[in-house]
Formats: structure tokens, sequence, C-alpha cells
């Protein structure tokens, strides 16, 4: 490609991106519920480790629940170990996919924002929304935080306008800060 | 016989470009599943290379029905027409509608006479895994946590064979089994319009638009990551609707090309001569320390976005999740490769590749990736040559091309 073509390619690029972020106005088919909204909408938050799942089939509906042991909590009572829901799973040679359901590696470490009573299954709150994922650097072993709906330009009806307000590579500290402080403050 | 046409323009600043469209282009995926090698081969196929999830599209094949029990305090679906027949009337004229958005899509099997008439139910729990396609507007599911608008329950046959419920036995690996389409009428804040409806209640959600969208995933569309794309994961804005509005003229007018191509793609015509265009390559690493050490094997960038742009006017014309491909009898190589098909011959085409680190998150397109592979752990017995573990999704990278010779 000579010189002049490449420079107006970048040009219209260049133009296409700021028209494209002009239209950040959409929002996801999840009503977008802010970190507030998560702490409080929220039966339980905890740190998890996924330990195993298993299918389950419930008036003909194909399910997982994934097996989690409880690291630390920081809202709600839970038990060492407790069992989320999903909708969808394998189960003999029929898989049932939702788009969109958060899914688990065994191994993995989460933050989880639970939806449901100890003594039952728990359900992710807003799926996507409610998942906060850990990593671990290899280097310096530092955890950060990100969440599952981070980036995604979601709607909020009360303010009208479209925001990208999730949490991403947030440094642990911070993050369980922030949860501790929501959830003082939606005590009564 | 397929023509191939490769003509890739030199994209030098696919980075830079990358890195100012957070929001910008990316593609549609397909949920895929692998076949159950374990199975006899005349069941399976005998090969272990993901299959596109998909319906039978003979003449009347595919059949869906609607409940016509909705909410009513508060009421889930805002219609224009306020009489009780007129109302359902009007909800089942865009449920129609937008079916016909797909199926009216050129160059694809999915035509008008693969749909059966659309049925009614008046039962309350109509949706459930009993091999017959429905959309519920007013059935809990325990799913529904707070935020959470709508979603489809898609259950797919990995073999030959299987029969749900009342439905027939697939005849072909890969076939959707039954797929539901839930809206959630436990949300005393949310309400749908009909687009009739929709003006007069701006606050509502555009109740065409969510449909075509969830419909989408029935045919066995992943998200795409397209921002103009029907299968784009986010909903319009309440009051609003996305693309335009179906017409006589363009009954398709609301889908992008993306959604298209994805179509095309799915639902291949075998006598199309027009959309037969195929866009290959590969992503590889400068550096090959750069790849992941486990799982064995990978030798090319896994999990990129790869667009093909038309060249004049840079509508993004289709894209694909690039990383992997896969020969009979598998499993999955992942060697970054990457293939654009059913594009519209006779066209010039600019091509880029992206990390999904935008707009759409690889969370966002899970199932088209993790199912690319199964093993002795996900399914005990499982033949170990024919057994692979999909790789992790590379986020950071950045792209320079090397024009086909």
């Amino acid at each position: 490609m000579s010189r002049a073509p490449h420079r107006r390619f970048t040009w219209h690029l260049f133009l296409a991106s700021l028209f494209l972020i002009a239209l950040t106005a959409r929002a996801t088919t999840l009503v977008r519920l802010r970190f507030p909204d998560l702490v409080h909408y929220a039966s339980a938050i905890a740190r998890v480790r996924c330990v195993g799942a298993d299918i389950r089939v419930e008036n003909g509906e194909i399910f997982t629940d994934t097996r989690f042991h409880v690291l630390e909590t920081e809202k709600g009572r839970l038990p060492a170990q407790i069992v989320v829901r999903q909708p969808g799973g394998t189960y003999q040679h029929m898989h049932s996919h939702v788009e969109g359901a958060p899914e688990f590696r065994i191994g993995e470490e989460v933050y989880l924002f639970l939806w449901g009573r100890p003594g039952r299954q728990f359900f992710v709150l807003g799926w996507s929304q409610g998942t906060f994922r850990l990593h671990r650097d290899a280097l310096s072993g530092k955890e950060t935080v990100t969440q599952d709906s981070a980036e995604i330009p979601v709607f909020d009806p009360e303010a009208k306008a479209f925001t990208k307000m999730g949490v991403k590579n947030l440094r642990l500290d911070i993050f369980q800060e922030r949860v501790r402080r929501e959830v003082l403050r939606a005590l009564p | 016989m397929r023509e191939t046409r490769r003509k890739l323009g030199a994209i030098g600043v696919a980075a830079l470009f990358a890195l100012w469209s957070v929001v910008a282009a990316h593609s549609y995926a397909l949920n895929e599943i692998v076949p159950d090698v374990r199975q006899p081969a005349n069941l399976s196929g005998g090969s272990a290379c993901p299959v596109h999830t998909h319906q039978l599209t003979g003449t009347g094949s595919l059949s869906f029905r609607w409940s016509t029990i909705l909410g009513s305090n508060p009421k889930a679906i805002l219609t224009q027409d306020q009489t009780p027949a007129g109302s359902l009337n009007e909800i089942e004229q865009v449920i129609q509608q937008s079916l016909s958005v797909w199926t009216n899509v050129s160059g694809t099997s999915l035509t008008p006479a693969s749909l059966s008439p659309l049925a009614r139910i008046s039962s309350a729990n109509a949706c459930g895994t009993d091999g017959i396609n429905s959309i519920c507007f007013d059935q809990p599911d325990m799913a529904f946590t707070p935020g959470v608008l709508a979603f489809t329950r898609v259950v797919t046959a990995d073999t030959i064979g299987i029969q749900l419920g009342s439905g027939p036995a697939s005849t072909e690996v890969g076939q959707i089994l039954d797929a539901d389409v839930y809206f959630n009428p436990s949300d005393s804040l949310t309400s749908f319009a009909t687009p009739l409806a929709l003006s007069a209640n701006p606050k509502s959600y555009d109740l065409e638009s969510i449909l075509i969208h969830e419909l989408g995933h029935t045919l066995g569309f992943s998200h795409s990551a397209i921002w103009s794309a029907m299968m784009f994961p986010f909903a319009p804005a309440p009051g609003t609707f996305t693309g335009q509005r179906p017409t006589t003229q363009q009954p398709d007018a609301p889908l992008a090309d993306d959604d298209r191509t994805g179509l095309r793609v799915l639902y291949h015509d075998p006598n199309d001569t027009l959309y037969v265009g195929s866009i290959q390559g590969h992503i590889i690493p400068a550096n090959p320390i750069s790849l992941p050490s486990a799982p064995p094997g990978v030798t090319g960038v896994f999990g990129a976005h790869v667009v093909a742009l038309d060249a004049p006017s840079g509508a993004v014309i289709a894209g694909t999740m690039g990383g992997w491909s896969c020969t009979a009898p598998g499993p999955v190589q992942f060697d970054g490769n990457y293939e654009i098909d059913q594009l519209p011959l006779g066209r010039s085409y600019k091509i880029y590749a992206e990390p999904l680190d935008g707009a759409v998150a690889p969370s966002e397109v899970s199932n088209a990736l993790v199912s690319l592979c199964r093993n002795s752990m996900t399914d005990p017995g499982w033949p170990p040559l024919q057994g692979c573990v999909v790789p992790p999704v590379n986020t950071a990278f950045t792209t320079r091309t090397r024009p086909s010779p």
C-alpha cells in the first residue's frame, strides 16, 4: 500500500472511531446495576474457589450447580461450601446453553455477588455483573479484580445515560475496601 | 466449487485503530458443539471438529409458538391496541415480523418457507425443555435475578437420534432440539413495548429489537462484537430500537451485514453464487515465546477478532474469532488460523485483527470459544487423540500484516 492511501485509511479509521465512540448510547439486555446496587441486592458477597460442578435436571430443565469453597465473606453468612446454580449444562447428549451465563473453571478464584438464600442454591446476581475474576500477577504476586461486564456500556434508566462503570484490573485491596464501605453504608 | 478471493489491503495502522476504537467493530460468533465421537461414526460423523449449532431449514421444519399469558400487574408488554384480542394480535405481528427478519436474508437456506405457522398457547409455563421452540413473556425462571431482562435457552444434540419431548429426533449433529425465549416478568420496573407503542412509552424497551436478538440465539448465534450488529450483546436504550425497522421492500433491514454474513455461514445456500468468497490467514506472534506454555501445542494467537472491511467504504462486512483450525478427525489445532466465509464476490476488502479487549470481553463470547474442545476431563472415556484443551484468549497483542504472496 502506498503512503497516501495508507494515510487516508488511517484518517478514515480515526473518524470511524470517533463516530463509534460517540455512539456509546447503547444498553445491555441487562439493566445496569451500579456497584452500590450490586452490594445492596446481593444476599452475600464472597471470595470463592471453584471446586467442581454437577449437572442437574429439574422440571425438565438442565442446570449446572457449581460448587465453591468460601474463602472470605464480605457480606452475609455462608457455609464453608456453597452451590451456585447456572442455567445450562450438558446432560447425556443434550447441550443446554444460555448465552451470557458466567462459566467457571475448577481452581478459579472469583468474587461472587450472590442472589438467593443459604441452604438452597445461589444465583449470580446480574450474571456477568456479579462476577469478578481474580488475576494474580506471576511476577509480583499482586492480585487484581475484573468484573465480567467491565467495559460494557450499559444504560442507566434513572440517569438516562450510558456509562462504562465496570471494575477492571482494580487492585484487590481497593476492591475490598469499596465492598466493605458499601456494605457498611447499607447497614440500617 | 467455492471461489476464493484474497484481496488483503495492508493494515499497518490496525494496532493504532484498536487503541482508538474501544467500542469498535468485532464480529459475529456462532455457537459450536463438538460431536460425541464416543458414538459410532454413523451417529457422530466420527470427527471431533466443532460444528455449528443450527436449526433444520426444510419446508415447514422450523416452528415456534408463543404463550399468550402476559403479565398484567404491572403490564409487561405494552401495545397500542388496548383491547385483549387486538393486543395479542399486535404482539403476534411483532413476533412474525421478527422471524421474517431472519428468514428474508438472501443467500441462505433459511427462507420464509422454512417456518411453519406461528402457534399460540395459553399455558402459563409454555417454555421448557420439551422439543418445542417457545416464546414466553410471563414465565418466572430462577435465573432471573435483578438486572436480567431476557434470555434464550438453547438445547443442542451432539449426535444423531436424540429426541427431546415431543420434538423429532435429531437427524444432524449440532441440530437444535429446543430453543425458548424468556422475557423477565418479575421486574416491576421493566416493560417492553411494541413498535406501535414505543413512542408513547419511552421508558420501555423495544420488544422487536430484543426479540430479533433473542431469535438470533434460537438460530445458533452467539454474540457479535460488531457495534451495529443485531447480535451485539446489548439491547438499544429504552424508547429506541436497533438498526432500521423492517419494511416490505427490506424485511431484513434491522440486521447488519455482519448478521447477514453469519446467517449465510450458518445456513449456507448451496445454490448461491454471490456470497461464496472466503478470506483465510494466520495470526502468529513475532516472538513464539509469547505463546502460552499450557496447554501444549498452541502455535498461533488464539481469540483474536479478525474483521473484513469493505475497502472503498470502510463498512464492516463480517468478522470471525480467529485462532484455530480443524481437519477431520480432529481435534482443533490452535494455530492462529482464521477464515471469513460467505463474503460477496467482486469487492475489495481490508482485514484487521484486534484483541478481545474492547466493548466485548472474552466472557461475552465464551461459549463460542470454550466449546471447541472436549477431553477425558470433560467427558469420561473421550479418545485422547481427539481431545484438546482450549487455551486462554490472548488479549495482549498488537498487529502488523504480512500480505499474502
